[in-house]
């Protein structure tokens, strides 16, 4: 990047920084939220319907991928095409088996009748952990939009290497969230 | 100048002596002339602070206005004054802090809640809103629908409901208001009401007829209020 | 449809609207043909410049501010005797007009009319070519729009919600409200609220990044100054806002259990609300603030007084303003302890607002004051203003709250603030900066019946509030009996509503005869003392070529004194890059078709439409302005 495109990157870099906070704030409030209404006086309590398979396997893989974009991310300091290719899909790859195991997780709750309206605390866990899912789900939309940008219409590199490194604060927000989801939404109830 | 001093002096003096028929200011309970005395006195000194910003914009406005004479003049910048700065930020710090120690204490012991006024003695009423009407149950189990009857000279304690939205008790000629939820019952008191009879009103948005939400109020002696609760 | 349902038996004010509204619509299409104007709305929908989109926001803000402000007039006939019928506004006709005119008021006219200003303004005052993002700008200006649309389409459908703007659960849950009327609430205000969002992220990072040179923070502007203060609190408070939303649409659309049943708790909507809600009255108040402390400083012809206190007030206001927002909730019993510490900090939010109130007296002192439009408004803000502050304190008296909780003194006294700042303010900004905004200045008799009526009309109507709400009367009520010692007040309100309705006219017949006139104005029709006085009439899209250095909190004066001009210089920082694009239009309006499926739950549709949305994103990922401009020095430090 040359001046003129720095003074750029650091102006969305920092509205990102701040629309990262904003996204914080969010969350925030549905933690608030979830800690509030959790444990419901009716229906199953957190301990009952939680597996701890289920999180620390989908979590290996979700908190991996903050690494694997990493990699990825060290390919444009030395124009790697294949590298950042490789191993932003493989951070693609993790990003959809994490959320193969969110999504059976909350299809096996639906099917034992553990909807969203089943009680408050389910309500607020659906509201928090589902917005979650739905920031990883952008995330895989994002990643083959960055694909497209690198190998198919070829924007320009600099560009490339701007669009790329907001994708990285974004998932490893995405990724600080979800450890917070495992502290307070989970192991809070299990332990 | 000491002409809108004057007119300020004159429309204070015939708006105060105007608010001793308000309803408000001129409450039916010991409870309601607590709050009374924090409006008044807040009133008091919040005129004050009225009164010197009135004053110094009249002045400023008049005496520095734009005439022929003044046209080719330059006003002198001035950045600040710190000590005219630190005046007006202490002096309404003593102002506040003179109307917070009376609003502290009547509020502790006036302050609605879950848990408040368990061990306070009293006429217990139960109350319970829903869309759009009242329901009075007395310490015999009866009940009336928006009809209050309340006996003079014994503190009330009124235990809150609501059935369905929220909804707000409120006796404007005897106290300030306390809402009702559907979740939890809150507990309100009012001290020593006087004879007479009253409006309450719904004070919080419940639905299309919040407006028509009233019912009727009646502080009555001891006899009579033992005759009502007789004939319910 | 389901949509339609409604009109079957629409009462007789929407079918006038309905009329009324094709009427006009016929009306402005014939002058747009007649006077060839398409090519200028078809720039105006693809513009990505920031005094076009101000001019929008502060258009369409103001046509929001006509229709919510007719609602008004409707309350006060209502109002205007006991056991009055007037029209069809009785019961919940009456409860969807204050609902009307409460969530247009604040949302879809004072905020749109101010992050207009801000957009017109800021730029010109810091020495930015244009706000950082100026497409995100386009986005958030049409969101705004679409939401406001989405929330307008609710009264010509017959559907307009009832459950106050504050939309209090669980009246506002699909238990008592099944029908579509409080989605729209929920709908229209999330869009806009996102708009807000993207706005106040864009103006936070231009006025953080775009200063001119030598435009240290001390030597800022006070409105650019309250822009970046403001945008931070909108960025906490309406994310807030878009939470409890959330959650109130899960509630109602999938029957969540956040604020009904067993364990819902009604009392959290109030606190997710107020959080926001407070910071609002002051995100509404601190641009009007910044505003007139540039007015009160170019009409007195002196900087102003005590710029530092000045910076420092305005940060403890927006500080303390997010610790005080229980004081909305005194009589909901979170116990005497809560109660009290929520007075006192509310208390000291007063410390920093006098402060201000004293900075503008001395800034008077010594002065030179000319009393133009701008200035009037500015000079009928002061002792309004303090007035309302005054109540303000009252009602932070916690135990005397429980009196003037919801009645009619409450009314008052938030009236007194948000007309006496916000709204007097724009009015300022709007005579203030016309000719920047479209090389004209306003006329200055009509701007003065304008300001006089309106003054008189707002002390006329609120006022004698306070006292209705002291002997008793609540708000949101649409009737009471004649023995209630309601009346007379009621009826010298309603005089004073009008008043402020006829110096509305004035205000159109002043644009009217203005436009008409077309008599254009230099760069500094006010004898000005910042930056913005030194780009031409109306502002250019290329504007500071070249540009200036900034060595004072009021440049331009200091040059004029000096009889030099200001310094420039051809060594800045690179400009936002802007290209014209119909997109932002596409993806909001497209939002909102999404919002109105939601709102008649029409599932299958909203997920082809969001589908659409998402496809627009992309599409705009891949056609980023930035293309063009990016890698033409690869030898660069890449």
């Amino acid at each position: 990047m040359n001046t003129y495109e720095q003074e750029l990157f650091r102006d969305k870099q920092l509205g990102f920084f701040i629309y990262l906070g904003v996204e914080a704030v969010m969350f925030l409030t549905l933690f608030t939220t979830y800690l509030i209404y959790t444990p419901s006086s009716e229906g199953p309590q957190p301990a009952d319907i939680f597996s701890i398979t289920t999180l620390v396997l989908s979590s290996v893989f979700l908190l991996s991928s903050s690494g694997t974009i990493m990699i990825s991310e060290q390919g444009l300091h030395t124009k790697n095409h294949k590298k950042i290719i490789t191993w932003l899909f493989i951070t693609f790859l993790f990003a959809l088996v994490f959320l193969g195991f969110e999504i059976t997780e909350f299809v096996g709750f639906v099917n034992d009748g553990y909807g969203v309206s089943a009680s408050s605390f389910l309500s607020s866990y659906y509201a928090l952990v589902g917005l979650h899912a739905a920031h990883v789900l952008f995330g895989c939309g994002w990643m083959l939009v960055l694909f497209i940008q690198l190998s198919g219409i070829k924007i320009p590199f600099p560009l490339f290497i701007e669009k790329f490194k907001i994708f990285t604060y974004y998932w490893h927000f995405v990724d600080i969230v979800w450890i917070f989801i495992i502290l307070l939404v989970y192991v809070k109830y299990l332990v | 100048m000491k002409r809108i001093g004057f007119i300020i002096m004159l429309t204070g003096i015939s708006l105060l002596a105007g608010c001793s028929q308000i309803t408000v200011l001129d409450p039916k309970s010991d409870t309601g002339k607590d709050q009374a005395y924090l409006i008044w006195l807040s009133l008091a000194i919040m005129f004050l602070v009225l009164i010197v910003v009135f004053i110094l914009f009249t002045w400023f406005v008049i005496k520095y206005r734009y005439t022929e004479k003044r046209k080719y003049e330059i006003p002198v910048d001035v950045i600040g004054d710190k000590r005219l700065e630190f005046t007006y930020t202490i002096i309404p710090i003593i102002l506040l802090i003179i109307l917070a120690i009376p609003t502290a204490r009547i509020t502790f012991e006036q302050s609605p809640g879950t848990e408040a006024f368990q061990d306070a003695e009293g006429v217990e009423v139960n109350v319970t809103g829903k869309q759009f009407q009242w329901d009075f149950e007395y310490e015999n189990g009866e009940e009336d629908t928006n009809k209050l009857v309340l006996p003079e000279g014994e503190p009330a304690i009124f235990h809150l409901k609501s059935e369905d939205v929220v909804h707000s008790f409120w006796i404007p000629e005897l106290a300030g208001k306390v809402d009702l939820y559907p979740h939890e019952t809150l507990t309100y008191r009012i001290e020593n009401p006087e004879k007479g009879e009253y409006e309450g009103k719904c004070a919080e948005f419940c639905g299309a007829q919040h407006a028509n939400m009233t019912f009727d109020v009646e502080v009555v002696s001891e006899d009579e209020y033992e005759d009502y609760l007789d004939d319910l | 449809m389901e949509m339609f349902e409604n009109l079957a038996d629409a009462p007789s004010d929407v079918i006038a609207a309905w009329i009324f509204t094709a009427i006009a619509g016929i009306l402005v299409i014939i002058w747009v043909l007649k006077k060839r104007k398409l090519p200028v709305i078809w720039e105006y929908m693809r513009t990505t410049n920031h005094r076009k989109i101000g001019t929008m926001y502060i258009l369409f803000g103001f046509i929001f501010f006509l229709r919510a402000g007719i609602d008004s007039l409707f309350i006060r006939m209502q109002l205007i005797s006991p056991n009055n019928d007037f029209w069809v506004f009785q019961a919940d006709k009456y409860n969807e007009v204050f609902t009307t005119h409460g969530t247009m008021m604040i949302f879809f006219a004072a905020m749109p009319m101010l992050l207009g200003l801000m957009n017109v303004a800021m730029p010109l005052q810091i020495g930015a070519r244009d706000l950082a993002f100026p497409y995100l700008n386009a986005v958030g200006f049409w969101l705004f729009l679409s939401g406001a649309i989405v929330f307008n389409i609710a009264f010509f459908l017959n559907s307009a919600p009832a459950i106050g703007w504050t939309g209090y659960a669980p009246l506002s849950n699909s238990l008592f409200t099944p029908d579509a009327n409080t989605d729209f609430y929920v709908f229209g205000v999330q869009i806009s609220g996102l708009g807000t969002i993207f706005t106040a992220l864009n103006l936070m990072v231009t006025v953080i990044r775009h200063r001119a040179p030598g435009m240290s923070f001390m030597r800022m502007p006070l409105f650019s100054w309250a822009t970046l203060v403001t945008s931070f609190m909108i960025l906490l408070a309406f994310t807030v806002l878009a939470i409890g939303l959330y959650l109130l649409m899960f509630d109602r659309l999938f029957d969540t259990k956040f604020f009904q049943g067993p364990d819902g708790d009604p009392v959290f909507w109030q606190h997710l609300f107020w959080i926001f809600g407070h910071p609002e009255v002051y995100i509404l108040a601190i641009p009007a603030f910044g505003i007139f402390s540039d007015v009160i400083s170019t009409f007195a012809s002196k900087r102003i007084f005590g710029y530092a206190s000045m910076v420092i007030s305005i940060i403890l206001i927006a500080f303390l303003s997010f610790t005080v927002w229980a004081h909305h909730m005194l009589v909901v019993g979170l116990g005497p302890m809560l109660n009290t510490f929520f007075a006192f900090t509310t208390m000291t939010i007063a410390v920093p607002t006098g402060i201000k109130i004293f900075n503008w007296l001395f800034t008077l002192r010594g002065g030179l004051i000319r009393f133009t439009t701008p200035m009037l408004f500015a000079l009928g803000f002061i002792p309004s203003f303090v007035m309302g502050g005054v109540t303000g304190v009252m009602l932070s008296v916690s135990a005397a709250d429980f009196q003037f909780h919801d009645s009619h003194f409450l009314v008052a006294h938030f009236h007194y603030v948000i007309l006496a700042s916000t709204i007097l303010g724009i009015f300022s900004a709007i005579y203030y900066y016309y000719p920047k905004i479209t090389g004209l200045k306003l006329n200055e008799t009509l701007g003065k019946w304008h300001f006089w009526l309106f003054l008189i009309g707002f002390h006329v109507t609120f006022f004698p509030m306070h006292i209705t709400g002291l002997n008793g009367m609540p708000r949101r009520t649409f009737t009471y009996d004649a023995g209630e010692g309601f009346t007379t007040t009621n009826f010298i309100s309603t005089i004073g509503a009008f008043l402020m309705g006829i110096s509305i006219l004035f205000m159109f017949w002043n644009l009217v005869k203005t436009h008409w006139e077309n008599k254009k104005v230099g760069p500094d029709p006010w004898d000005g003392r910042t930056l913005e006085w030194t780009v031409d009439s109306p502002s250019p899209e290329n504007t500071f070529e070249p540009m200036p250095v900034v060595d004072d909190l009021n440049p331009l004066a200091k040059a004029k004194n000096e009889n030099r001009k200001m310094e420039t210089t051809n060594e800045h920082r690179s400009s936002p890059i802007a290209r014209d694009s119909i997109i932002p239009f596409l993806i909001s309006m497209t939002l909102g078709v999404f919002g109105i499926c939601m709102t008649y739950e029409w599932y299958i549709a909203a997920f082809v439409v969001g589908a659409v949305v998402f496809a627009f994103f992309i599409l705009r990922a891949l056609t980023d302005e930035k293309n063009d401009y990016y890698g033409k020095d690869e030898g660069g430090a890449s």
